[in-house]
């Protein structure tokens, strides 16, 4: 059986022309996915049972049992923590934001180690942007700043710039340029028409002498400016401002690096610049495939995108504060719930030491890092294969995940919604 | 030798996401691509190890040779050898220095460390399976 039109539950592309082949209830074929998604498909390894630390051993528990494990280590813990989220849908995420504020726990996002600094940047200085589908009609300026998409988002260049037909643009081999900035030499920057290359940390002071060409200032640019030399510098700026229609997307390389958020308002600040002479917008290349959804979710409930914390009743945002990777720093919660991503694998050492402190629970279908950190771990069904849902694009498009396969794993939101019964059941019986 | 280490993507690390304990996420993660000139003044071949030690953290990588990167830079995919060198402090942001770190690299016979093992020195346990 074929299925088609599937959204992969891989990156922020949210491809959703993706075509799965089935045969007795297992995926055999896949078309039109990208490596990493197709890994994703394909993939066999799962957790099959609940397991729970006894003894200092890891031990196959029920459902029951894990669940009443998880209700009573959130119901006990004076500062909980409830962390995750990008890798489940809208459903899962409001039951999620709904258990934070009923036990007055900190919850917040893989956002806060992505693009938080995009986020502080937008809420200072506003976010001229659009949906992919305008940058592939008519984008005939292409910049991608600190990303790597042939590595991070495979088929970005394929579906909506380099490669792809445009309805506004007559040929998009010629027509539709193409800029990369980036610390080092990517596959990007290969196929690049222009690449920029930035010594690290150099990205807010290209940004500046590029605002400074624009603005027609160039007499203050020096020779070369983080690396790169004026005569490049003023080459990009005049295609820049010759561009019918710019689009630029920036990545990690913006928001990790020295200078954090203000880079990321410098550029934006740049396609404001770009837009009193022609059309200008720029997006953020979201990594996982609903990172984007949590911050909706969360603001539409709570009023903040990432790092809310419930502690005090009300809805309180301090990034900074309550960004996970400061409260772990602090060694402040007492309880960890991790829902649909691996802190295990990607914070720093020192935030995932207390993880492994604390009681950490896991709901997640595969045995990753965070796995050893933790005290239980509830294997659910895969997200987007095995449950369907709502997820957004990276561009705030939401779009609707199919589930393909049957399972007799339980979803995200099931889970979570049994554990808040639990601590109610808990509560009444004081 | 003194460099300055960025983290990120890879396709071999995206392809393993799901695959975490697997040698193929290990071996992906585990790499630190060096320019040639660089593993030539620390008189190494591609694919020796080196000891890679920042304020935060210390941990043994496997080199690979690129051009792509300038002299003076090192480049590892995302993952938890490159958070075992990385700080959790953020300037107040949230968010860490996952890139632009400055990292003093030197030779090393010493074993790669598996995930479970990285794991297990900041006190979680591995699982079994």
């Amino acid at each position: 059986m074929d299925i088609k039109d599937v959204p992969c539950p891989f990156c922020g592309c949210l491809c959703d022309d993706v075509k799965i082949q089935i045969e007795d209830n297992r995926i055999t074929g896949v078309e039109n996915c990208c490596t990493l998604g197709n890994a994703k498909f394909l993939s066999k390894s799962r957790l099959q049972h609940p397991i729970m630390r006894k003894d200092g051993k890891w031990v196959e528990v029920s459902y029951e049992e894990a669940i009443d494990e998880t209700a009573r280590i959130l119901s006990d813990a004076v500062r909980p923590l409830l962390y995750g989220w990008s890798g489940t849908v809208g459903e899962a995420q409001v039951v999620g934001v709904h258990l934070a504020e009923e036990i007055g726990a900190l919850i917040d996002s893989t956002t806060s180690v992505c693009h938080n600094p995009s986020i502080l940047a937008i809420q200072e200085v506003g976010h001229p942007g659009c949906t992919l589908g305008q940058v592939k009609n008519r984008a005939d300026l292409v910049i991608y700043w600190g990303c790597n998409p042939i590595e991070a988002h495979p088929r970005h260049m394929s579906r909506y710039t380099t490669y792809a037909d445009g309805y506004f643009i007559d040929n998009t081999a010629t027509d539709r340029k193409v800029i990369v900035v980036d610390i080092r030499r990517s596959d990007g920057a290969k196929v690049a028409d222009e690449f920029i290359q930035v010594k690290p940390g150099g990205d807010y002071l290209v940004l500046s002498a590029l605002r400074a060409m624009v603005r027609g200032k160039s007499d203050v640019v020096p020779d070369s400016v983080a690396g790169v030399k004026k005569v490049q510098l003023q080459r990009v700026a005049d295609l820049m401002m010759k561009a019918k229609f710019g689009a630029v997307f920036f990545g990690l390389g913006v928001t990790m690096s020295r200078g954090k958020y203000k880079n990321v308002r410098n550029a934006i600040e740049l396609v404001s610049e770009l837009n009193r002479k022609t059309k200008f917008t720029i997006s953020a290349m979201r990594g996982h495939f609903n990172v984007y959804g949590f911050n909706e979710v969360l603001t539409w409930m709570a009023g903040y995108p990432f790092a809310v914390d419930f502690s005090r009743g009300i809805a309180f945002y301090n990034p900074g504060e309550t960004s996970v990777i400061d409260l772990l720093e602090k060694k402040e919660p007492d309880a960890c719930l991790v829902v649909a991503s691996d802190p295990g694998a990607h914070f720093p050492k020192s935030t995932i030491e207390h993880i492994a402190a604390i009681p950490t629970v896991q709901i997640d279908p595969c045995v990753n890092a965070t796995t050893a950190l933790c005290q239980v771990q509830i294997p659910v069904a895969i997200t987007g294969i095995e449950s369907a849902g709502t997820a957004y694009r990276m561009d705030g498009v939401p779009i609707r995940m199919k589930k393909v396969l049957e399972t007799d794993f339980p979803t995200d939101q099931e889970i979570l919604e049994r554990i808040v019964t639990r601590i109610r059941e808990m509560r009444a019986d004081g | 030798m003194r460099l300055t280490l960025s983290s990120g993507r890879t396709i071999p690390q995206g392809s393993f996401v799901e695959h975490k304990l697997s040698k193929g996420y290990q071996r992906a993660t585990s790499i630190v691509y060096i320019n040639h000139l660089d593993l030539m003044e620390l008189g190494i071949e591609s694919g020796d190890r080196v000891q890679v030690t920042s304020d935060s953290g210390s941990v043994v990588l496997i080199t690979e040779a690129t051009h792509d990167i300038p002299t003076g830079c090192a480049y590892i995919a995302l993952g938890p050898y490159a958070n075992a060198i990385i700080g959790g402090y953020t300037h107040g942001t949230g968010m860490p220095d996952y890139k632009d770190i400055i990292v003093e690299i030197e030779p090393t016979d010493d074993p790669v460390p598996t995930v479970w093992d990285l794991m297990e020195i900041i006190g979680g346990l591995r699982y079994g399976h």
